[in-house]
């Protein structure tokens, strides 16, 4: 079986025009955020220290550590919030349906008790509080009309919540058993983020108006504001008290984030101003903060983490980064085992390191969307969903300039003749396009409903694969294709060709859930069997040296074959990406890296049997 | 004829020749696997190989045709987790999804019959394709 040597993992998901809510525990260094379905407990420290928790049914919106550190708390579009063990195998304690809708925001009481959850709901349901293991309710929740967008718990008795929202509304309640006690309307807009100081004896108040209010903690008025001079320029999304309670930290659509210092009649005046540098786009806006020990974490709409040190506000930050969404195909330099180049189908192409972990995003001039991938030695080849091919060289971790070539219709699969990259062959709906450099040097139409295609390393043979689950081969010579042999063993669509690297087999895979492996000079096959997956084969890749082969599957399996011997000596990889596996790569002889939906990259050492 | 009261039945007879063979297995253990073959000139159920007591799983699955049907008796030795020996009697109803309709229709048809003749059968298994028929399959069957 073989065992998780690295996890590459995934960004918070963001939104345009909403700020997202992290949380940490300050004890273990951790920082908690969601993606897609999943809950991700990063290690900050070493961010190659990563678990992911996938047992949530609807995407995750937001996740909490319990004041004691043992559970983790976390809620879903559908309304349910899910207590789980913090450590090891992350047992269910209890699932409650809290709300009837989103829910956005979840709070621990500080003695661990009572947890409170605010969102979306219809009337009456918009926020919540209730008994952590046994789900009573511990209160009314009236006073707010739209969705509830962020809610907090005083940390010290006596005991109260806070909650604002969309309705530009900061309600505060006094309980348990928590009852309404008055309201807010200083803001002019969406109030984003509310947050108490550690001691209890203050709350902030943060919203798209630009404004920060400062209220006193037990009674709830206001004491007073953030300072008007040098004020962030756009809304500001979220709001994160230091361990002292003496400064927060804001961050705001305006691609900054500030430190402020809070004084004890409660005015705020800006300390220090911090930028991240970037690209300069939309990508930059700040959307999420933490202050957790003496990490100050900032998260831009891209999906970019930022650490800045709090003792040394001067110093530029640590950048973290990774995909936020599906990672539609991997690819392993030859010249570099240990770097991983990985692409979403966003546009977005990352560099991992063994070993180190996030290196860097590609910038590309053209920021496409992405569907096929192919990397060379010192080129990558892109295809999106207009009608072009991107060639664009690439020397350590910078693109050069691209060359683009219009192929008249939209490409389906692409690959490249590994010794001489100059060629390559593109799948289009009804045909293939040859292309030599950037020029197109001939379009055929094949008459059949072309699915896949792989071309020979030498450049001398295609293999082409149609809807109906025929192998076409072909002899390249000069620009025509000639047809040689047509072989029928498979069962539904292939949806995946690819040659050996010693080019002496080639293997299949189609969306009926079988492989096979051929041999190439007498077109037999070479192994079959391979019907392990439970539902369509995604990808495929060969060992260097070409003894093993490796298919991935919607069913999130990802199976390794050995070519010598039958089909059912196999090694599997069960639950390796939720959502389903989408690209395999071999590094090396006994490390196979995988990509999935749930936009990570994993890799796994296999032991030898 | 042979109405029994089940829906339908195809009116195969069985060769004495495989009860036989099925009770030397299960009596004498006088052999690892036999598998039998419907001839449709002669309309009864044939054995068409048996297998040594020193064959594996692997050797019985390799003498399944890819293509067409067949039923499979096999003795699977297996040892539990109280450390006991045990062995359990496995009766398998290959038919592989490439068969030809007209194969499996004869072979389902057939099986009830067939089945009733075979006292003795712990495990019953229908494989369409190899994976179903994994040696870990079985090995999960008589747990």
């Amino acid at each position: 079986m073989p065992e998780l040597a690295e996890t590459y993992a995934c960004v918070p998901s963001t939104e345009r025009g909403r700020g997202i809510l992290i949380s940490g525990d300050p004890k273990s260094n951790k920082v908690l955020y969601t993606n897609g379905r999943s809950v991700i407990i990063l290690d900050l420290i070493n961010p190659l220290n990563v678990s992911i928790y996938g047992e949530h049914a609807y995407p995750a919106t937001v996740a909490r550590f319990s004041p004691n550190g043992e559970w983790i708390a976390s809620a879903d579009v559908s309304g349910t919030v899910r207590i789980w063990g913090a450590h090891n195998d992350h047992v269910l304690k209890k699932e409650f349906k809290v709300l009837s809708g989103r829910i956005d925001d979840l709070q621990w009481s500080p003695d661990g008790l009572r947890i409170v959850a605010s969102g979306d709901g219809k009337g009456k349901s918009l926020v919540r509080a209730f008994m952590w293991d046994s789900g009573t309710n511990v209160g009314e929740f009236d006073g707010h009309s739209r969705r509830v967008l962020s809610c907090a718990f005083k940390p010290t008795r006596p005991f109260r919540i806070v909650t604002c929202g969309e309705d530009f509304l900061v309600n505060f309640y006094e309980g348990p058993p928590f009852k309404f006690k008055q309201s807010h309307r200083d803001h002019a807009n969406f109030v984003n983020c509310v947050r108490f100081s550690p001691d209890g004896s203050k709350f902030i108040t943060v919203s798209s108006d630009k404004k920060g209010i400062i209220f006193e903690g037990k009674s709830g008025e206001k004491i007073g504001e953030l300072s008007s001079e040098d004020p962030h320029k756009g809304s500001i999304y979220a709001v994160s008290w230091s361990p002292d309670g003496k400064q927060v930290l804001t961050v705001s659509a305006d691609k900054t984030a500030k430190v402020w210092d809070i004084s004890e009649d409660g005015s705020g005046k800006l300390k220090k101003t911090l930028t991240c540098s970037g690209s300069g786009g939309v990508d930059d806006m700040l959307v999420g903060c933490l202050w957790q020990n003496d990490h100050l974490v900032t998260i831009s709409l891209g999906g970019t983490i930022s650490l800045f040190s709090a003792s040394n506000l001067e110093n530029s930050p640590l950048q973290l980064s990774g995909h936020m969404k599906n990672i539609t195909s991997l690819a392993v330099l030859n010249s570099d085992p240990k770097c991983t180049l990985s692409s979403s189908y966003d546009g977005l192409i990352v560099k991992w390191v063994r070993g180190l972990g996030y290196s860097g995003k590609l910038q590309r001039k053209e920021n496409s969307q992405i569907k096929c991938f192919a990397a060379a030695e010192k080129e990558i080849v892109t295809s999106g969903f207009d009608n072009k091919i991107w060639r664009v060289s690439f020397h350590g971790d910078q693109f050069g300039d691209g060359d683009s070539v219009d192929i008249g219709s939209q490409p389906k699969d692409l690959s490249l003749a590994l010794l001489s990259p100059e060629l390559a062959l593109v799948t289009t709906d009804s045909g293939v396009v040859m292309l030599c450099g950037s020029k197109v040097v001939s379009t055929i139409n094949l008459g059949f409903a072309v699915t896949a295609s792989a071309v020979a390393p030498d450049g001398s043979e295609a293999v082409v694969g149609g809807q109906d689950g025929k192998l076409h081969i072909f002899c390249i010579t000069g620009d025509t294709l000639k047809e040689e042999a047509v072989l029928e063993k498979h069962r539904g669509a292939i949806t995946v060709i690819r040659y050996s690297p010693d080019f002496s087999m080639f293997a299949s895979g189609d969306a009926n859930r079988e492989a096979i492996v051929w041999d190439r000079v007498s077109r037999e096959v070479k192994l079959k069997n391979m019907l392990y997956h439970t539902a369509r084969i995604n990808c495929l890749a060969w060992s260097p040296n070409s003894s093993m082969v490796a298919t991935g599957s919607l069913d999130t399996c990802v199976i390794i074959y050995e070519v010598d011997k039958p089909a059912s000596s196999r090694i599997t990889i069960k639950g390796a990406h939720l959502g389903g596996v989408y690209g395999l790569a071999f590094t090396d002889e006994d490390s196979v890296v995988s990509s999935g939906e749930d936009a990570c990259v994993r890799v796994w050492k296999l032991t030898p049997q | 004829m042979s109405f029994t009261g089940e829906n339908v039945s195809s009116g195969m007879g069985l060769a004495e020749n495989s009860k036989s063979t099925y009770l030397e297995l299960q009596r004498m253990r006088a052999f690892r696997y036999v598998i039998f073959k419907i001839d449709e000139k002669k309309k009864e159920v044939v054995v068409e190989k048996t297998g040594d007591p020193s064959e594996s799983y692997d050797d019985f699955t390799a003498s399944l045709p890819e293509a067409d049907c067949r039923y499979a008796v096999y003795d699977f030795d297996f040892v539990t987790s109280e450390n006991c020996q045990k062995s359990k009697i496995f009766f398998i109803a290959w038919s592989p999804s490439v068969s030809r309709i007209r194969s499996k229709m004869l072979y389902a048809t057939s099986k009830a019959r067939f089945r009733r003749e075979l006292e003795g059968i712990h495990y019953e298994i229908q494989a369409t394709d190899p994976t179903e028929m994994d040696l870990e399959v079985i090995r999960e069957r008589a747990r």
